[in-house]
């Protein structure tokens, strides 16, 4: 049999767990609340990348650039060199709205449309294997109605699906709850959903990690504890499963 | 006297670490100081072996002040689990967890340490203690816990020693998690 062409994640345990990487080519929604690690996960995927020489873009509409880069500096991934030399691309979507003249807080349909052109032109001009958009939830959160949200998500998808490289979009939810996204529609046009979120153990918090689905690849659905390393960046093991059911009662 | 039985803990506890993966070893608390020196002169005395002390029962500040050279040593790598979230002072050479409640992440850092190490070295891994760990977290998952470690552990060739304070627990728990248990008393050892 073939083997599968997969994208690995960066994070060794997450690649075992999905026999070696991202499907290549899909569109995977990294969906958690705030806090969860979906900046780091996607950040560790880039550089990951780029150390295979797999170029990549990173694209924020929430952080600006040297707050970003600076949250980056302390972990082992992170390589200022690859960031110079072009193989990372960091991208504030909102410079980019400022220089098509859009107005930084509302969207029209047609503005996201044009964003998206150049998103695409500027993936396509880089020849990026690898892309991020962080966070879909604040891009569609520009935009006025639900049917506008409806309209740009699924262009977003179609434009996605044609583009040579894997994707990861983050979606922001509300903490304690098991759902994938904010307008949920996000879900729809993903290949994969990877949900980040958190248990309560005596009153502290413990991240977790569970691949809901990947389509293309068999993975395990376990639940994971989620650790983010001053250094090693994220790192997974499976979470005591004691701590669900003590969760669960005080829901 | 306070000499030879620390002494005779310290064979004992060398003999049973060797034959066995894991090995618990109940203590009454006031026999607990008498079996960490045991345990540190076990660890100076064998120099090429590899040890990971995770401390939930003692601060390092305490335990760097009270067993200097122990806390200096390169082969001897400490995971505190009880300082940050009490407040206290912390040290370089020392990792900490946030709470003993995150015992994945403890976990984590044990497995860390013993990363990519190569060569004929022993492994060790010392918990002090498992009756610690349960005034922070349930027994099932203390349970569970020790039995992911176990596997874990037991693929890369790492020992583990857990202590258990007498007075603190139920003996039966620990000894379903442990190959071999030895039982301190007072004045001889079981």
């Amino acid at each position: 049999m073939a083997k599968k062409e997969v994208c690995s994640t960066g994070i060794e345990e997450l690649d075992n767990k999905m026999n070696g990487g991202y499907p290549l080519g899909s569109t995977v929604l990294v969906t958690g609340c705030s806090g969860s690690g979906k900046t780091t996960l996607c950040m560790q995927f880039l550089f990951d990348g780029a150390r295979k020489g797999e170029r990549g873009v990173f694209f924020t509409i929430t952080e600006p650039l040297f707050k970003l880069t600076k949250n980056l500096e302390g972990f082992a991934f992170y390589d200022k060199k690859l960031i110079e030399s072009g193989m990372v691309n960091i991208i504030d979507l909102r410079i980019i709205s400022e220089r098509l003249g859009l107005d930084a807080e509302k969207y029209t349909v047609e503005d996201a449309g044009a964003l998206l052109d150049i998103l695409k032109d500027i993936a396509d001009e880089l020849d990026v294997k690898r892309l991020v958009m962080d966070s879909i939830t604040a891009l569609c959160y520009r935009l006025q109605t639900r049917e506008m949200i409806r309209d740009f998500i699924f262009k977003l998808g179609t434009s996605l699906a044609v583009m040579s490289c894997t994707t990861l979009l983050t979606s922001e939810v509300p903490p304690q709850t098991f759902k994938f996204s904010q307008y949920e529609i996000e879900e729809f046009i993903s290949d994969g959903i990877i949900f980040l979120g958190d248990v309560e153990r005596k009153g502290d918090l413990i991240r977790t990690l569970q691949v809901v689905k990947m389509r293309g690849t068999s993975h395990s659905r376990t639940k994971f504890s989620l650790n983010i390393s001053s250094q090693r960046g994220i790192e997974l093991v499976p979470l005591l499963k004691s701590t669900e059911f003590e969760s669960f009662l005080k829901r | 006297m306070v000499d030879a039985i620390i002494e005779g803990i310290r064979e004992r506890v060398s003999v049973a670490i060797r034959v066995n993966q894991s090995v618990g070893i109940q203590v009454p608390e006031n026999r607990h100081g008498d079996l960490l020196e045991a345990i540190f002169g076990s660890m100076l005395k064998n120099t090429h072996d590899i040890w990971t002390f995770v401390t939930v029962s003692k601060t390092f500040d305490y335990l760097s002040k009270t067993f200097r050279e122990i806390s200096q040593h390169p082969n001897i790598k400490f995971i505190d689990c009880i300082s940050r979230s009490a407040g206290i002072p912390i040290h370089n050479n020392c990792t900490y967890i946030e709470s003993p409640t995150m015992l994945e992440k403890t976990i984590l850092e044990i497995m860390y340490n013993f990363k990519g190490l190569k060569g004929e070295a022993e492994k060790y891994i010392v918990i002090d203690s498992l009756s610690a760990l349960m005034i922070y977290n349930d027994g099932e998952l203390i349970r569970e816990f020790m039995s992911l470690l176990m596997n874990k552990t037991r693929s890369e060739n790492i020992h583990i020693v857990s202590i258990l304070i007498e007075e603190e627990m139920d003996s039966n728990k620990l000894i379903q998690l442990n190959d071999k248990i030895i039982v301190l008393r007072d004045s001889f050892i079981d």
